[in-house]
């Protein structure tokens, strides 16, 4: 099953300006890795990274990691729904987000 | 009778060909976000692109991807097709990580009759993946190489577009660049041949700057000859090399 659309729809809209952050998010096996950016390529050195499901409804956070690359656990039946990682940079603004889909989680699983 | 007969001469003269040949390289969408999917699709050929003309795109000597500085070949992953009516190649590409990948295609020399010469046409064309544009400015190393100035991807029309032209990895002074627009639609008219390949020079940095009128894609191909020639029914033959760029330009929509 893929992540409603209406999700996906509501956060296209974020925008992206000068120095904004970037987000990617991968799985390998069941760990899941995130990696967050500045446009200037610079790390951010604090932040928080949200988990949510599909239907919004947040699961768990995490502190970012200085080194660029934040992981933990594959959240149980993420698989099947797909998973929201949305990050947030202190409190001026800085925030991006990526959407696991379920096809992602397979093939970071699988290595299909 | 001097009616017909200038009319016959310029029916003739209509169906001379009179634009640039130009390796192609043109991906289903260059500015690649998450919403849109996992994956591009590449079509290569050999083409008139404003006319809308095709030629006969053998299999390439090379064709690669280049993400992150890491080169691969995905010559076998290619499959016939037709563009323009005439053979070519295409393939979808699985886009796994974001930045920019640089597609690159080195065509077997095309013997041209016409122009008593051979033809190589260097082709690339870079894609933005998951709104990263690192590696935009890459330089892949080619024989003859187009390295951007300007950003080759997120530009309006009206823009300009800048690159230094290179040969053996040296700038080349005074470079000739044809421009030519990919008419996709059938639509574009031109009240000039000359209006078909736009001709302009580098500097003497090798730096040339284009501005294109209209939104699409755009082929930049700036031509050399090289030092060796070729060998055609026993005897040498020009052997032209050309960089080619394809560059997308977005509609200003206000």
């Amino acid at each position: 099953m893929r992540v409603p659309l209406a999700l996906i729809a509501g956060l296209a809209v974020v925008p992206a300006a000068a120095h904004d952050l970037r987000v990617f998010a991968f799985v390998e096996g069941e760990t899941v890795n995130v990696e967050a950016k500045f446009s200037t390529g610079r790390l951010p050195v604090r932040g928080e990274v949200r988990v949510l499901d599909a239907s919004e409804t947040l699961i768990e956070t995490h502190e970012i990691d200085p080194d660029g690359v934040t992981s933990f656990p594959l959240v149980p039946g993420a698989r099947d729904e797909g998973l929201m990682i949305e990050v947030e940079i202190g409190d001026d603004g800085h925030s991006d987000y990526w959407l696991l889909t379920p096809e992602d989680i397979a093939r970071g699983q699988d290595g299909s | 009778m001097k009616h017909l007969a200038s009319t016959a001469l310029s029916l003739a003269l209509t169906a001379a060909p009179a634009a640039a040949h130009y390796g192609m390289i043109i991906p289903s969408d260059n500015m690649v976000s998450q919403e849109d999917g996992r994956s591009v699709d590449l079509t290569l050929s050999f083409s008139h692109p404003f006319e809308g003309r095709g030629m006969v795109l053998e299999m390439p000597a090379a064709f690669t991807v280049t993400h992150e500085g890491e080169e691969t070949s995905l010559l076998d992953q290619l499959s016939e097709t037709e563009v323009m009516g005439e053979p070519g190649y295409e393939m979808t590409y699985d886009l796994a990580r974001p930045g920019t990948y640089v597609f690159a295609m080195t065509p077997e020399p095309y013997w041209e009759p016409e122009e008593d010469a051979f033809i190589t046409h260097y082709t690339k064309t870079y894609v933005s993946t998951y709104g990263d544009d690192e590696g935009w400015d890459t330089e892949l190393g080619l024989k003859t190489e187009i390295v951007p100035l300007s950003k080759p991807f997120a530009l309006w029309s009206g823009n300009v577009f800048q690159g230094i032209v290179k040969l053996d990895g040296e700038a080349v002074p005074n470079a000739e660049v044809e421009v030519e627009y990919y008419d996709e639609e059938g639509d574009a008219e031109a009240p000039s041949d000359l209006m078909i390949t736009q001709t302009i020079k580098a500097d003497e940095n090798g730096v040339f700057t284009y501005a294109v009128p209209t939104s699409g894609w755009w082929g930049f191909a700036a031509l050399n000859t090289a030092e060796e020639p070729m060998r055609h029914e026993g005897e040498d033959k020009a052997h032209e090399l050309g960089a080619v760029i394809w560059v997308h330009f977005e509609e200003w929509d206000d």
